[in-house]
């Protein structure tokens, strides 16, 4: 992992993202007043159930959000410059995004080679040789036989071919990299390789990754931070460690106690379960969103929104100054 | 004597070209082994795990164990009957396939979406005749909603009413129909979240108390198999290379595949403490 030091310079900062979504001529927010940072060189999580809208802010960031969604307020900081919301060809350059389905972001026509060549010379101005020899060292990088260039992507089993696909996200040297359930669609070992590489890639390269998963056991392996997200909103943010360990906010102790772990004794007991489910969009209560399905909730989370206390959790239970318990 | 015994069972695929053009073109025949000569057994009432990465034969298994696939070689016995004996009469045959049900990986695509909840849940019990009476069998279709969480005014919606757990519910729902006494679990809650997939795999655990079941439960999630399952067997490559009890295989695991499942599976347990 980075030195400490270099863990504090914030590459990213989002500052109350709000994603509107326009409907009937109603308006829902799938995204709430989020704000972020992602420093230089860290993995950080983002972990929810689905519709917790841990894919908007991946899309909000690369500049992919498209009718009848749309950024309604907030701003988004980029190596301390404010990046336009609708400016995409300096996204690709600088933040790159590797989807959950590899067999669906290769073209099925064209070889890794030509996919490769094109992705590089897109971003940066090299001729078509030049082009082709740092293909071959990026394939290298991600641990493919540079040999196999000219190689449909058929050819490749599903591990290999999402190998290709960070080879294509690394191909502009991009400084982010967003990564939405890289390994949802493989196999455990396989996915155990690709996380490993993920992770060699940051210490090698000081790449900052945003890594969105439902998986807690990966968050546990892989990130520095981590942030859930609930109804669109932050449950909690923390270091890895911390929030899996001590979770504040009630709806992560449900995610963690509802996880299963792998060890013999559990067999008889149940898993924990957390009651109903997340609520829609056009129904997220007025106060705490997870208000209905806590078991702590007390009358204030009723009416009252929670802001982020201690820049740890967005928990009432936590709010020191207010009230004496 | 075990509920379900499969002794040295084999599934080959012959995956060659046509004959005529394996002629002009001098080919060979080219057979794939799925599953090669896996023996096992499951106790009644108890889960057994099968545990492997994609191309393992898992699903293979489960089909060969749900009548839908005749094996190569080997026998399948549940219950003391097996499906391929060419003595087993055909309502005898109808008889055992009411007591084998599977419930599928992905509830979107399992579910049909145009057929009501109700449909769906009656047609098990129409197709082995299970109720006569049309009044009983609205009660009937009720009783398996509530007994899967639901309410009985489900049955009037579609499938894509429902979100994922709630359609892994239906699901369940739907095997329970016919009474079943071994149900084969096929990937269950690969396709839900963290917190729907411990509604889903705590209801399994309630039913099979309640119901004493069988459950042939196949994932590649260690840490969803260490709860579920009393005994585990690792396949690799269509060979069962080690078999045992949950907790013996989990702290002492022997063969070098299952070490290596183990140290790739990430374990949240592991890491908080």
């Amino acid at each position: 992992m980075m030195d400490d030091k270099d863990m504090q310079t914030p590459l990213l900062q989002i500052n109350q993202l709000t994603v509107t979504l326009k409907k009937r001529q109603a308006l829902f927010k799938a995204v709430d007043n989020l704000s972020l940072t992602v420093n230089k060189g860290e993995i950080l999580g983002l972990v929810g159930e689905s519709g917790a809208g841990k894919s908007m802010v991946g899309s909000a960031i690369m500049g992919l959000i498209d009718k009848p969604l749309f950024i309604s307020s907030g701003e988004i900081y980029f190596k301390q410059r404010r990046i336009d919301i609708n400016a995409q060809p300096f996204r690709g350059a600088e933040i790159s995004m590797i989807f959950q389905d590899p067999l669906v972001s290769l073209n099925p026509l064209r070889t890794i080679g030509s996919q490769l060549v094109e992705t590089i010379r897109t971003h940066i101005p090299l001729s078509k040789s030049e082009a082709l020899e740092r293909a071959k060292r990026l394939l290298e990088e991600v641990g493919i036989d540079p040999a196999r260039i000219n190689a449909y992507p058929h050819t490749f089993s599903g591990g290999m071919r999402q190998r290709v696909v960070i080879a294509l996200a690394l191909a502009p040297e991009p400084s982010l990299i967003i990564a939405d359930e890289p390994t949802t669609a493989l196999d455990v070992s396989v996915q155990a390789q690709i996380l490993d590489l993920l992770k060699q890639l940051c210490k090698d390269r000081g790449t900052s990754i945003i890594l969105i998963t439902h998986d807690m056991g990966v968050i546990a392996d892989t990130t520095n931070r981590v942030a859930v997200l609930y109804s669109g909103r932050l449950a909690e943010i923390g270091k890895t460690y911390d929030v899996l360990k001590n979770p504040c906010h009630p709806y992560t102790k449900g995610l963690v106690a509802a996880t299963p772990q792998i060890n013999g004794a559990s067999l008889k007991n149940k898993l924990f379960q957390i009651p109903g489910s997340m609520p829609d969009l056009n129904s997220i209560p007025a106060g705490c969103a997870f208000y209905p399905r806590c078991s702590q909730a007390v009358s204030r989370c009723e009416g009252e929104r929670p802001a982020l206390f201690d820049n740890r959790t967005a928990c009432w239970l936590f709010d020191k100054g207010a009230k004496p318990k | 004597m075990s509920y379900v015994t499969a002794s040295r069972l084999t599934r080959r695929y012959d995956l060659s070209d046509p004959w005529f053009i394996r002629m002009i073109a001098g080919r060979k025949t080219n057979v794939l082994t799925a599953v090669n000569q896996v023996s096992f057994s499951i106790e009644k009432g108890t889960t057994y795990a099968l545990v492997g990465e994609s191309g393992s034969g898992k699903s293979t298994i489960a089909k060969m164990l749900a009548g839908v696939l005749t094996p190569s070689q080997g026998s399948i016995e549940i219950d003391g009957q097996d499906f391929n004996n060419p003595g087993l009469n055909n309502a005898n045959k109808k008889l055992l396939r009411q007591r084998v049900q599977m419930v599928f990986q992905s509830p979107y695509a399992s579910l049909n979406p145009r057929w009501k909840i109700g449909d769906i849940l009656l047609e098990p019990i129409n197709a082995f005749n299970l109720i006569e009476d049309k009044a009983s069998r609205h009660k009937r279709v009720i009783e398996l909603l509530e007994q899967v969480g639901m309410s009985a005014h489900d049955q009037m919606k579609y499938p894509h009413e429902f979100s994922g757990g709630q359609r892994q519910r239906i699901s369940i729902a739907r095997a329970l129909a016919c009474h079943p006494e071994l149900i084969i679990c096929d990937e269950p809650t690969s396709a839900l979240d963290v917190s729907v997939q411990a509604q889903v795999l705590n209801l399994l655990k309630d039913l099979q108390n309640e119901n004493t079941l069988t459950y042939l439960f196949i994932s590649h999630d260690l840490a969803v198999i260490s709860n579920m399952a009393d005994k585990i067997g690792v396949l690799k490559d269509g060979e069962l290379v080690e078999e045992g009890k949950t907790s013996d295989l989990l702290a002492n695991p022997q063969h070098a595949y299952t070490k290596m499942l183990l140290a790739a599976a990430p374990d949240i347990g592991a890491y908080i403490s």
